[in-house]
């Protein structure tokens, strides 16, 4: 159930992100919403599901997208992994520490991404590259983190999001 | 410190990273047609995204409109309902004037190339949801007799290509794509080279393996050179806004900046056939 509610919330993100947010780019970029929640689910239930969700939403953009199937698969899962690791170290009330992981989060994600654009024989130039999308899209997502992340924690604790014994 | 990953675990990660790096290799943007299953999710998905991309649309433009509103707190609430709704009317109406001023221009542009090419007026109702990509979804698909590497424009200029088509939607890579290349030509020194594009948001694309010797300069605009026959000779690209020596000393590189403004699309005309076919050289590949 808690895993069809988080699928919805990867599909509304997603269409946010491909319509909706196009009109809100800064600097050239969107916000990545889905990383964010792939992020959320991690930082709260650690790596295991972290990473297992973090696949099925890298690969329902892929399957959206249509192109380069799994390649937001795995950096999504690499994301909600090392986020999961993350999960019994910190105080999860803090959204200063949230914002930063999501920081560190959606870089590592962006530089996996670009890596495996190398594998896919896709050459973008290393300064386009961290200039144009890695650290702005790190930056942009992560602002929005403060108005998110109380909802998906409350959600979390006793929301649609929580686990039901059933 | 707990084991980070125990041994079932990894087996089940190998297996997904692996299908997937595979995945990745058989689902590139050459192959010639989509999954019946991505199909149906792109016609499926496809009104959705078109009232998210109104809604998107209208927020934009009516974002000023509703914060001007928060200067008449004194105001009865009956005058400030009416406020909002006549305002309300007149954004719609600036709405409509600008939808038909865009209209005007593209039906204009088809006027002005009757007689080098047909086109088909398409809007765009989605966009890749990454950053790196610049793929923009149309409403037009192969219902509508838009096939796979149609040119698309808009009256300032090239915009990109079809790469997929479903039965109502196609997918088109905007030239700003890093996998994007179109043969191009300096206009007045007739210079050629290939354009590629750099990352989707930076709204630049690089003229490449232009020979050294040859005289670049700022201002200069570019046009298609018709070279690999997916693009009309002629089409106004963009205007280079500066030049560099490539790494290995023979070439050059100019940034050019699109015509088009790519980031804001909402129409664009889909070249659907080209009349002059002598200045279209049948050459395979791009």
């Amino acid at each position: 159930m808690r895993t069809i509610i988080f699928l919805l919330l990867i599909i509304l993100a997603m269409l946010l992100q491909s319509t909706f947010f196009s009109f809100l780019q800064v600097a050239g970029v969107k916000p990545d919403l889905i990383l964010m929640l792939v992020v959320f689910n991690g930082f709260l239930r650690g790596s295991r599901e972290g990473a297992f969700l973090g696949f099925l939403a890298g690969l329902l953009q892929d399957v959206f997208t249509g192109n380069y199937i799994g390649i937001n698969a795995i950096t999504k899962m690499l994301a909600g992994y090392l986020v999961g690791l993350a999960e019994a170290r910190f105080y999860k009330e803090s959204v200063v520490i949230v914002s930063l992981v999501t920081f560190f989060a959606a870089i590592l994600n962006q530089l996996a991404y670009y890596i495996l654009l190398f594998y896919l024989d896709i050459l973008v130039s290393p300064s386009s590259a961290i200039v144009g999308v890695v650290l702005p899209s790190a930056i942009y997502t992560t602002l929005l983190v403060p108005l998110t992340y109380w909802k998906f924690y409350s959600s979390n604790q006793k929301g649609w999001l929580r686990e039901r014994e059933s | 410190m707990p084991r980070l990953v125990s041994y079932k675990n990894f087996i089940l990660l190998a297996i997904l990273v692996g299908v997937a790096l595979m995945a990745m290799r058989f689902t590139h943007i050459g192959r010639q047609a989509l999954t019946p299953m991505e199909a149906a999710i792109k016609d499926g998905l496809a009104p959705v995204q078109s009232i998210f991309m109104q809604v998107g649309h209208s927020f934009a433009g009516g974002a000023h409109s509703i914060t001007s509103l928060g200067h008449m707190v004194e105001e009865n609430k009956e005058l400030k309902e009416q406020i909002a709704l006549l305002k309300g009317q007149l954004y719609q109406q600036e709405e409509l004037k600008r939808e038909n001023e865009r209209l005007k221009n593209l039906l204009q542009y088809q006027d002005t190339y009757s007689e080098y090419f047909e086109t088909k007026t398409a809007a765009v109702i989605g966009r890749d949801p990454g950053n790196w990509f610049g793929f923009v979804t149309l409403n037009k698909g192969s219902k509508d007799g838009i096939v796979k590497d149609m040119p698309v424009v808009t009256p300032s200029g090239l915009a990109g290509k079809v790469v997929t088509v479903s039965d109502n939607t196609s997918q088109v890579i905007l030239i700003t794509d890093p996998r994007s290349g179109v043969g191009a030509l300096v206009q007045d020194s007739r210079v050629p080279g290939v354009l590629e594009g750099t990352t989707a948001g930076s709204d630049e694309t690089r003229l490449i393996h232009v020979p050294k010797d040859t005289q670049l300069t700022k201002g200069q605009v570019i046009i298609t050179s018709g070279i690999g026959g997916t693009f009309p000779k002629g089409i106004p690209i963009g205007r280079i806004v500066d030049v560099s020596d490539e790494p290995s000393g023979l070439f050059k590189t100019a940034m050019v900046v699109p015509f088009a403004d790519l980031n804001r699309l909402e129409e664009v005309l889909v070249i659907s056939n080209v009349f002059n076919p002598d200045i279209l050289p049948s050459t395979e590949g791009d």
